[in-house]
């Protein structure tokens, strides 16, 4: 029998981060946006209540949490700040290779560390030339003795300024392309590594994203993960795992959208009666509570599958470029609802479009997602 | 220590309310029932004693229908109470505060205690009734609206000051004894996740209706509400229209003293 029901536990879950989000996230997700802060203080008590590491198996201190219970939990904290959330959940994607791909020495020599004390660690694929062609990147690793020695920049890396540890894609010859993906664990301490200054962005503001090079960086053989060639097969296995997350991320945005808009059209009068008694406003409510149910439930199916042990890879790119795009498309519509409010700073929906945006472009661009399903789709017609 | 604390399933303050369509009662509809309030900063106390007397234990108490009364016990518990006891309340009954003492004080009784501590007032029908009934129950002395409360291992005695008109009262104590305790004079902690997920486990003692009636007699309540109603919406907003902030501040106080005759 299929059940589209919350467990109890997952209702504690859902009620924990919703408690996290309204009383520690909300209250400073405006000035934070506002002024570009990272705020750390913030994310040493999500660190504190075992909102970091979700994906980390209790046996290395983590919270071990199922993908689905993931979705529930990011969709709540997004509702509050879609920026501090993707800091939140960065050590999610950053330790992922490391579950996926590590030894189970290496797993207990790098995992207990983020989970007994705050640390943050950043995963690094996207690079200047690319981020969506993940096979033609330009990182080289080059093996000297027992050692591989790295070189080369990433970009747009979630926590880098702040990591104490990344995860590395780099290749060991760009001609072999995919085949040559070769995947590492390597300390901020490590020497040649420079994270580079806090990016600008339009939105996702709170979050901290910057280069990271890697000049002549010595890395030991123990710290690869998997064989040489590994790496890009570990990176799409990772974001596999990741993807659906952040639609339930994009999800919760969009609900943060519809409650807002929602409510203001019950307050806002013209023509002698609430907004929200007008059809104009009503077929657009509609429309968005239409997008916001199937973004939810594409994410819970991706999760779901994924959670009984499939890769999920076709489910779990609709579900995140089904929901990026609804996020964007019911943020629009909160600010038209709003009106010249909407466009505001003053009015919290504006912050909404600008924070939805990077959802239809991480993690994947949604084009990408779409060259997925398509391919996936011309599989079964061939 | 052996520490009780009273809790009770509340409507989420953030639920939007309304009465029944009868007019007699809360319509329970959709309403999310929390633990919050005096009863959270109650738990917080007890748990920051239990933290001060290593060795100690704090057991949460609650009467309330199922699911919601289990659901905040799981909460207590999650937030660190280390047990659990559910004193059922049958379906049907609308139990009055003095009904919901006696059942209380049959579960108290059970467990030997040094001290037990209960928000002054629940949160929502503000009674304040079921801290010193369960305390003249159990025959122990019970002190409130109390606003600090520590416990002194040297002298083995609990210091504790009560909010009395003007000032505060300071009390030097033995248990066993009832503290009855304002809201939110301490900062109530958030539950880790992995307590939440332990909590789910544990298992919650119950105390059955039968029980409870076998105990403290026929249980019938002795008052019962009669009308339920919501305060009706303000009108008669009136907006100032001003030039200086000086201004507007004169005007404001005229009208606070000669029309809303609010100030002398």
């Amino acid at each position: 029998m299929v059940d589209f029901s919350l467990t109890e536990e997952q209702k504690s879950l859902q009620d924990l981060a919703r408690k996290f989000a309204k009383t520690e996230m909300l209250p400073v997700a405006a000035a934070c946006d506002r002024a570009g802060r990272f705020p750390e203080d913030v994310y040493r008590k999500a660190w504190e209540l075992g909102l970091m590491n979700l994906n980390v198996p209790t046996e290395y201190g983590g919270s071990g949490l199922s993908v689905f219970d993931q979705c529930v939990i990011v969709e709540e904290l997004a509702h509050a700040c879609g920026g501090m959330t993707t800091s939140i959940i960065a050590n999610c994607l950053a330790l992922e290779p490391i579950l996926l791909g590590g030894t189970e020495e290496q797993r207990k020599r790098t995992l207990p560390a983020f989970c007994s004390s705050y640390h943050l660690a950043s995963f690094c694929l996207t690079e200047p030339s690319g981020g969506s062609d993940a096979g033609g990147l330009q990182t080289r690793c080059r093996l000297d003795g027992d050692h591989y020695v790295l070189d080369g920049e990433k970009c747009f890396i979630t926590n880098a300024p702040h990591a104490s540890l990344y995860t590395v894609f780099a290749t060991i010859d760009p001609a072999l392309r995919h085949k040559g993906i070769t995947a590492f664990f390597v300390p901020r301490a490590a020497e040649g590594v420079v994270p580079g200054k806090d990016e600008e962005k339009m939105g996702h503001r709170a979050s901290s994203t910057s280069t990271v090079k890697f000049d002549h960086v010595r890395v030991p053989l123990a710290d690869r993960l998997g064989a040489e060639g590994d790496g890009f097969s570990l990176a799409m296995r990772t974001l596999d795992h990741t993807r659906t997350p952040i639609g339930a991320l994009a999800t919760g945005i969009a609900q943060a959208a519809i409650d807002y808009a929602a409510d203001y059209s019950l307050k806002r009068h013209t023509f002698g009666k609430p907004i929200g008694e007008h059809q104009a406003i009503q077929l657009k409510l509609a429309n968005m509570a239409q997008e916001v149910h199937a973004a939810r439930l594409l994410t819970w199916h991706a999760a779901w599958l994924i959670d009984g042990g499939q890769r999920g890879s076709l489910e779990s790119s609709i579900a995140k470029c089904f929901a990026s795009d609804a996020a964007m498309k019911v943020a629009d519509d909160a600010i038209q609802i709003f009106g010249g409010y909407g466009y505001m700073k003053d009015y919290p929906v504006e912050k909404l479009l600008r924070d939805a945006k990077l959802t239809q472009i991480y993690e994947g661009s949604n084009e990408i997602q779409r060259i997925v399903i398509a391919r996936e789709l011309l599989t079964h017609y061939a | 220590m052996e520490l009780l604390v009273l809790i009770k399933p509340v409507p989420d303050p953030d639920t939007r309310l309304r009465p029944n369509a009868a007019g007699t009662a809360l319509d329970t509809d959709g309403v999310k029932w929390v633990l919050t309030g005096y009863d959270e900063s109650a738990v917080e106390q007890a748990l920051l004693l239990k933290e001060s007397a290593p060795g100690s234990r704090v057991r949460a108490i609650a009467f309330g229908p199922a699911p919601r009364t289990e659901e905040i016990l799981r909460s207590a518990l999650a937030l660190g109470c280390d047990t659990a006891t559910w004193v059922e309340q049958p379906s049907g009954l609308v139990p009055d505060p003095m009904l919901s003492a006696n059942a209380l004080s049959w579960a108290c009784q059970k467990t030997p205690f040094d001290l037990l501590v209960v928000g002054k007032q629940a949160l929502d029908d503000e009674a304040g009734v079921v801290g010193p009934a369960v305390a003249e129950r159990l025959g122990v002395a019970d002190y409130g609206p109390v606003v600090d409360l520590r416990w002194d291992p040297a002298a083995g005695k609990f210091n504790l000051a009560r909010a009395v008109e003007g000032g505060l009262e300071r009390i030097t104590a033995s248990g066993p004894m009832v503290v009855c305790l304002q809201q939110a004079w301490n900062d109530p902690r958030t539950a880790k996740l992995q307590n939440v997920l332990k909590a789910r486990r544990t298992t919650i003692d119950k105390v059955s209706w039968a029980e409870v009636q076998a105990g403290v007699g026929p249980a019938v309540p002795g008052t019962r509400l009669t009308s339920f109603r919501l305060p009706p919406p303000r009108t008669g907003a009136k907006m100032i229209a001003f030039k200086t902030p000086e201004e507007a501040a004169q005007q404001l106080v005229r009208l606070l003293r000669e029309e809303a005759k609010t100030l002398p």
